[in-house]
């Protein structure tokens, strides 16, 4: 064999290995050194024999077992299933806290009177919406992307959407706890169409849930009364931001509850006894949680009234001094709490109402 | 027209695939190296490119079915394979099942014409 086929037969199998894991690459360069000598005892010249043998990358494929894909068959419905509400959500909230921040700063502008500059923030506001929704569905896309293709390569074994189908209290009549093996005993009965949660209620509360959450962490001053005085933006906060920090974690747990109870909805699909007590649940530490902040927290900003008065004392009397004569921090707290209890209650009652109604078709 | 041809081979690939452990398996009572195993089968009727070969006696090696040893004696070393009892258990079954398979498959395509 001359030298010049010897280097042909070489780079043929590294461009083989080469493509290997390392751990490979010994003992496959030498099986293709003996095969190859075999192919050429057998006869032909070193060019057909490396012909017959085809693309070093087809062969290389072949001796790796894993796939060539990030998302494989297994994992895809459910990846696309959760990509698209990640999407949803995020972007969805990133774009309403842009907006809402623009809408702001522009009336902020307008009332001092420069409508131009108002539209410009206005403007400027959608526009920072657009660039947020991009920036911030491309990092759930690929954060999501990143963890499915984990998942991939390491063969964790999950079932979100498919176990939660299957393996729901009320599935059947004598159903038990977890079961790997599928028997048509799992099938549930097929939900009445009016116990159906409709996926877009449901991504419509998550998205509230964020953008509420968003601005209590990071803009707490927008909830108050803003005005230009002269040059100045001028924000009276409502809450007491003083006590912010003992405020806050209240707020979050509760809004972390409401979205729990929320992806628990958008999972199950439908009204059943675990959505049920889950709403329960949800509902009755809303309702305490919602009675510590209005009634045991220094919720409201103490100065709020004088503030506002010390500004608009100087402006001539609209309807505003008459409320803020009135503004009145316990009084506001009922209210709130009062429409706060109804709102969880209604919402409560409706669920379990749905579920009781349509949504327990087993015996038990 | 490339398109049915594309077509006619891969499901003919998928076909014969399905039967090429089985066909390894049965050879690998002796020790055989790569290139003896596809000159074997070869004979026999049944062809198998290399470059499909090697890579699965390295794969049924890692699923346990078979074991393989360099013999550095001869004039270049070679890498013998054969069937581990494991190997020759699942064998015997995977016969068994193809028996059937093949009884049936028959009584199919006999069927149209009588």
């Amino acid at each position: 064999m001359s030298g010049k086929e010897q280097e042909l037969i070489d780079r043929y199998i590294y461009q083989v290995v080469r493509r290997l894991p390392r751990d490979q690459r010994g003992e496959v360069s030498l099986e293709l050194q003996e095969l190859i000598g075999d192919m050429l005892e057998a006869g032909g010249s070193v060019e057909d024999v490396l012909s017959k043998l085809g693309d070093p990358a087809k062969f290389a494929e072949k001796y790796q077992d894993r796939s060539h894909c990030l998302i494989g068959p297994e994992y895809y419905d459910n990846y696309v299933w959760l990509l698209r509400i990640v999407l949803t959500c995020v972007t969805a909230t990133v774009f309403v806290v842009s907006v809402i921040q623009g809408i702001r700063d522009g009336i902020v502008l307008a009332d001092g009177e420069t409508a131009g500059a108002a539209i410009m923030a206005a403007g400027t506001g959608i526009a920072n919406g657009f660039t947020g929704i991009f920036i911030a569905g491309l990092s759930a896309f690929g954060g999501v992307t990143l963890a499915f293709a984990v998942m991939e390569r390491r063969k964790i074994r999950f079932e979100m959407k498919k176990e939660k189908s299957w393996t729901v209290r009320d599935l059947g009549d004598n159903f038990t706890g977890k079961q790997k093996i599928w028997t048509p005993g799992n099938l549930s009965p097929i939900p009445h169409k009016k116990a159906m949660i409709s996926r877009g209620d449901s991504i419509v509360g998550i998205v509230f849930i964020m953008i509420f959450g968003v601005l209590l962490i990071f803009a707490p001053q927008f909830f108050g009364a803003v005005f230009t005085d002269g040059e100045v933006v001028r924000t009276i906060p409502v809450f007491n931001l003083d006590q912010w920090d003992i405020i806050l974690p209240l707020f979050i747990l509760s809004l972390a509850i409401g979205l729990a109870d929320e992806v628990l909805h958008l999972v199950v699909g439908h009204y059943c006894r675990l959505v049920m007590i889950s709403s329960i649940v949800t509902g009755g530490l809303q309702m305490i949680l919602l009675f510590l902040l209005l009634k045991a927290f220094p919720l409201w900003n103490p100065g709020f009234a004088t503030e506002l008065e010390l500004y608009l004392g100087g402006q001539d009397g609209t309807g505003l001094n008459e409320i803020i004569t009135r503004w009145n921090g316990d009084f506001v707290s009922n209210c709130f709490l009062v429409f706060g209890l109804m709102i969880t209650l209604l919402e409560v009652g409706s669920t379990v109402y749905r579920t009781l109604r349509y949504g327990i078709e087993d015996p038990a | 027209m490339g398109e049915e041809k594309d077509l006619r081979s891969s499901l003919l690939m998928e076909l014969r695939r399905g039967t090429l452990v089985l066909s390894v398996l049965s050879q690998m009572e002796e020790p055989k190296y790569g290139y003896s195993l596809v000159q074997s089968l070869e004979e026999k009727g049944i062809d198998i490119d290399p470059n499909t070969l090697y890579p699965l006696l390295r794969r049924l090696e890692k699923q346990g079915l078979l074991k393989s040893q360099w013999e550095t004696g001869g004039s270049k070393p070679r890498k013998y394979y054969h069937r581990t009892d494991y190997g020759t258990q699942i064998y015997e079954e995977l016969k068994v099942q193809w028996e059937e398979l093949s009884e049936s498959m028959g009584k199919l395509l006999r069927e149209g014409k009588t």
